[in-house]
């Protein structure tokens, strides 16, 4: 699963030589041949959680060892189905944003990046789990390059700066964690950890205290989010769309899984790295809602907008109960669909009438209603309207925290929903029921392409609003891996 | 135990030293304006890091692990550390490449690698 769009990665500069035009049609076969695969190996394993497959048949302790759990099945489908549907959106926006005869290496960049994130979703060995986070790091940073101006340029080297001081904290602790126990596979490391916690208390608080440094960077937590504004604004709309959406969720989860199942949560709460945790996502959920409702540039918004929703995810983990982790997990794939929804309105939208400034947005709804239509949608579930997908992960945080008896997370949830309103409905008000122009109404003029992934995706976020139980069902048993007797 | 035993800190001498390097390292990130530098300062760190591993895996008598009849009682080296940082040392090297090369990209379009003057560019 993982080996197939790692080969057809490397094939792409070959195809690029000779037809440059078929890259992009060839990615959307690998995309949608990975995630048939993936549907495949998950109704194959579905009996006998968690499937495990050792690289080379070595055993366990020595032998790198992917496993296939609820949690890394659910994540590796949500990743693939996306990767597929932003490639139909970029068949036809790369075109126009990346250079032609760049355009190869950046679907090459693209399948690594595909291979990278389901490594780190479906890998149990810490050091195979670092060698997959730099992949993700450097073909990120590389689709953010693909524009070459000078902005994302400029945003890209501090992205790559940043992450690699990121990975190095993470490697580091990698290293504490390996001189403790003794072992990579990470089973065997929280086994051997249980012992350790008692005879070095100082090293493994700081093996922590490095995960949520080095995490804390990768995933735009609120202090060290100083890159993901550039990089996310700067980048072509389908990366923009794939970095928000899924590339910041990865680390989240393998994280979550670090955090839940070597050190336990029982470390999380009421310690000090939990407060920090509450703390500093509180921090985020209103930093950088404030800081959306500032910026006018459509991406930037959207892009500050992440770093508040990112906040909600560690709110659930800093939490620590059922019902926060619950929410942490459904919130990652309900914000997936959102922000990829609304980036890829903002990108219909610029590509018809090339508009980036929201205060121009005056009267867009009668010349593009579908992708404003799609672009509402996101925004009313952003908010947490009841009916829309967002309203499930902040009913579920909102539980989580009265579960601890914290009411004032449940004031944090309440009012930062309001905070979301304050920068989303504008763009909506205006384009609908403003009346300066006059102009006549019709259909959005851009490509299929660009159009039904983007019906799909909102399509799939009423479906979540309307009929969670599904939904529920698959988050319970995921999160029922991390937390025992869930 | 008293507060400073030398023996305790010459034992341990390659933790600290990989310690103090990683730090030094993250400050020149940090801090230096001249982006060449910058990327200086990530070796330094990942070479920090590297040293750790390596002086976790190693036993001052200990020889190569290999195998040979008749010497399973030997005491060797442990291999993994060594493996894990082969890669570590592939993955740093193409991040410095890439980061190099960004910056030959940017040195093109604003004829400057230091910090300070490219914040006043823009």
């Amino acid at each position: 699963m993982i080996l197939f769009p790692l080969i057809c990665a490397f094939l792409m500069p070959i195809l690029a030589h000779f037809k440059k035009e078929a890259c992009s049609i060839f990615t959307l076969v690998v995309a949608g041949t990975v995630f048939i695969i993936a549907l495949y190996l998950t109704v194959l394993v579905l009996p006998e959680w968690p499937y495990t497959f050792q690289i080379g048949y070595w055993e366990a302790p020595w032998g790198i060892e992917l496993i296939l759990d609820p949690l890394s099945s659910l994540m590796v489908l949500t990743i693939c189905a996306f990767c597929f549907l932003i490639a139909v959106y970029s068949l036809r926006t790369v075109r126009m944003e990346v250079p032609l005869e760049k355009a190869g290496w950046y679907y090459t960049a693209y399948l690594l990046l595909l291979t990278g994130m389901l490594g780190l979703m479906v890998t149990n060995d810490i050091f195979n789990m670092y060698v997959m986070i730099e992949i993700t790091g450097i073909c990120a940073v590389a689709l953010v390059l693909a524009r070459g101006t000078k902005e994302a340029t400029e945003a890209s080297l501090k992205y790559l700066l940043l992450a690699v001081i990121g990975s190095g904290f993470i490697l580091f602790a990698i290293g504490f964690l390996y001189s403790v126990t003794g072992n990579l596979n990470l089973s065997y490391v929280a086994v051997e950890l249980t012992l350790a916690k008692e005879h070095y208390p100082y090293l493994v608080w700081t093996a922590m205290g490095f995960f949520l440094v080095g995490f804390g960077i990768k995933a735009a937590l609120f202090p060290l989010h100083l890159w993901l504004p550039d990089a996310h604004s700067s980048a072509p709309y389908a990366s923009s769309a794939l970095l928000s959406g899924l590339v910041v969720k990865v680390y989240i989860i393998s994280m979550i899984r670090i955090f839940y199942l070597v050190f336990g949560p029982e470390m999380l709460t009421g310690t000090p790295m939990g407060t920090l945790l509450l703390v500093l996502s509180s921090l985020a959920i209103v930093g950088g809602s404030f800081f959306a409702y500032t910026q006018l540039n459509l991406k930037r918004r959207l892009a500050y907008s992440t770093v508040a929703q990112v906040g909600y995810i560690f709110l659930g983990l800093g939490l620590g109960t059922s019902w926060g982790l619950a929410a942490a997990l459904l919130h990652i794939i309900v914000h997936a669909f959102m922000k990829v929804a609304l980036f890829m309105a903002a990108g219909t939208i610029y590509f018809q009438t090339g508009k980036k400034n929201v205060l121009y947005f005056s009267g867009l709804g009668r010349i593009m209603p579908v992708s404003m239509g799609a672009f509402t949608i996101a925004s009313l579930s952003m908010i947490g309207i009841p009916l829309f997908g967002g309203f499930l992960s902040k009913y579920a945080l909102a539980q989580g925290s009265m579960q601890v008896e914290s009411y004032g997370f449940v004031a944090l949830v309440v009012l930062s929903g309001l905070l979301n309103a304050s920068y989303y409905l504008p763009i909506v008000w205006q384009a609908f029921f403003t009346e300066e122009k006059r102009e006549t109404f019709h259909l959005d003029m851009v490509p299929l392409s660009m159009i039904a992934p983007m019906l799909i995706v909102t399509a799939g976020l009423i479906y979540l609003g309307v009929t969670p139980g599904r939904m529920m069902a698959m988050i319970d048993n995921a999160a029922s891996v991390l937390l025992p007797g869930f | 135990m008293p507060a400073l035993d030398f023996e305790i800190i010459l034992a341990n001498f390659p933790f600290i030293a990989s310690m103090l390097l990683f730090s030094m390292g993250c400050l020149i990130i940090l801090t230096q304006q001249n982006l060449i530098k910058k990327v200086i300062g990530i070796n330094v760190m990942e070479t920090s890091i590297f040293l750790f591993f390596l002086s976790l895996g190693n036993i001052i008598p200990g020889g190569p692990p290999i195998v040979r009849p008749g010497m399973e009682e030997v005491l060797y080296v442990n291999p993994l550390p060594q493996a894990l940082i082969l890669t570590g040392i592939v993955v740093s090297f193409s991040v410095t490449a890439f980061a190099l090369a960004i910056i030959v990209s940017l040195y093109r379009f604003y004829g400057t690698v230091y910090v300070d003057e490219l914040m006043k560019m823009r």
